[in-house]
């Protein structure tokens, strides 16, 4: 079997949630996944830190079963004419993967920018 | 290898003297700085640990965004600690009306500020067209809405309560979290 398998972690993390998804490389096929709603039973914890933490050594456990080594990881906020920057989830989940001892290689941001879309929704816009 | 631009004038924080806060971040994260101070563009090149890399940019742009290096360090520090940087260009037309909301967060001789830090345990940095804020997840939501309170116009003294019952909240969820979180090595 070929022992340095590698995958690519998509963590969407905004402010009500976070989304963990594996694929192998190419992004077509997943290996493994978790959400906030997964781990916890209160919606207001679906975004907290200590969440993504316990998805991310759930999400390690899997990966090593399928003898993934280690895994590239895409950041993600909700983008586009919403925040920007990633939430709570996205930095505790990477620094759970890197302890449950997968192996990290790039990280990358790949929220979604506008080259000018839409209105943001109403309300005043903090 | 991640770029991130600063202001002119915060270039020679993230130097420091002779160079020391620059080796720092550098040490701390195990990453390369590259400052360029004519277009104040820093590059930055992580090493051994990404992780501890995107700390460094996290923290290279705290400075940026107004904060002293030595408070912008402790994220590097404590693993819990997130920077958030609120935009106030998007709520404010006028460049006047940008001046009185930030007049407004900030206080008389910064009164409201230092409130605001002392009750919840944070730092804010009013700089420039932003607010930033460094501090844990759930403490930079409550700073988050009391910022949107008072560019909305909400009394000084009805964000002070805000706060003060914020600062309870938070309090009471510290210690009920902890049994249940121990078992996470």
């Amino acid at each position: 079997m070929a022992q340095d398998i590698w995958g690519v972690a998509h963590i969407k993390s905004s402010f009500n949630n976070t989304i963990i998804t594996v694929t192998d490389l190419t992004g077509a096929e997943t290996l493994a996944k978790s959400s906030g709603g997964m781990v916890t039973k209160a919606a207001r914890d679906e975004s907290s830190p200590y969440t993504a933490m316990q998805m991310a050594r759930q999400v390690a456990d899997m990966l090593k079963d399928k003898g993934v080594q280690g895994v590239h990881i895409k950041v993600r906020a909700p983008g586009g004419n919403k925040h920007r920057s990633p939430g709570p989830g996205a930095q505790a989940a990477i620094r759970a993967f890197a302890r449950a001892g997968i192996r990290i290689g790039r990280i990358e941001d790949v929220t979604p920018v506008p080259h000018d879309g839409t209105r943001p929704e109403g309300g005043r816009r903090v | 290898m991640v770029h991130i631009k600063v202001p002119q004038d915060r270039i020679g924080a993230i130097i420091g003297p002779n160079g020391s806060v620059k080796e720092t971040i550098e040490q701390k994260s195990a990453s390369k700085l590259e400052i360029d101070s004519d277009s104040g563009s820093v590059e930055i090149t992580p090493g051994n640990d990404p992780v501890a890399g995107m700390r460094a940019s996290e923290t290279i742009r705290a400075i940026g965004r107004g904060f002293n290096p030595e408070k912008a360090m402790q994220l590097l520090d404590d693993d819990m600690l997130m920077l958030d940087v609120i935009d106030l260009s998007d709520m404010t037309s006028t460049s006047k009306e940008l001046k009185r909301i930030k007049g407004r967060i900030i206080g008389k001789n910064g009164k409201t500020r230092e409130i605001a830090e002392s009750l919840i345990n944070v730092h804010i940095s009013v700089y420039g067209k932003t607010v930033s804020v460094i501090g844990k997840p759930e403490q930079i939501q409550a700073i988050r809405t009391a910022i949107d309170m008072l560019v909305g116009g909400a009394n000084h003294g009805t964000v002070y309560s805000y706060l003060e019952k914020k600062r309870q909240d938070l309090i009471q969820e510290e210690l009920e979290f902890q049994p249940s979180d121990i078992d996470i090595e």
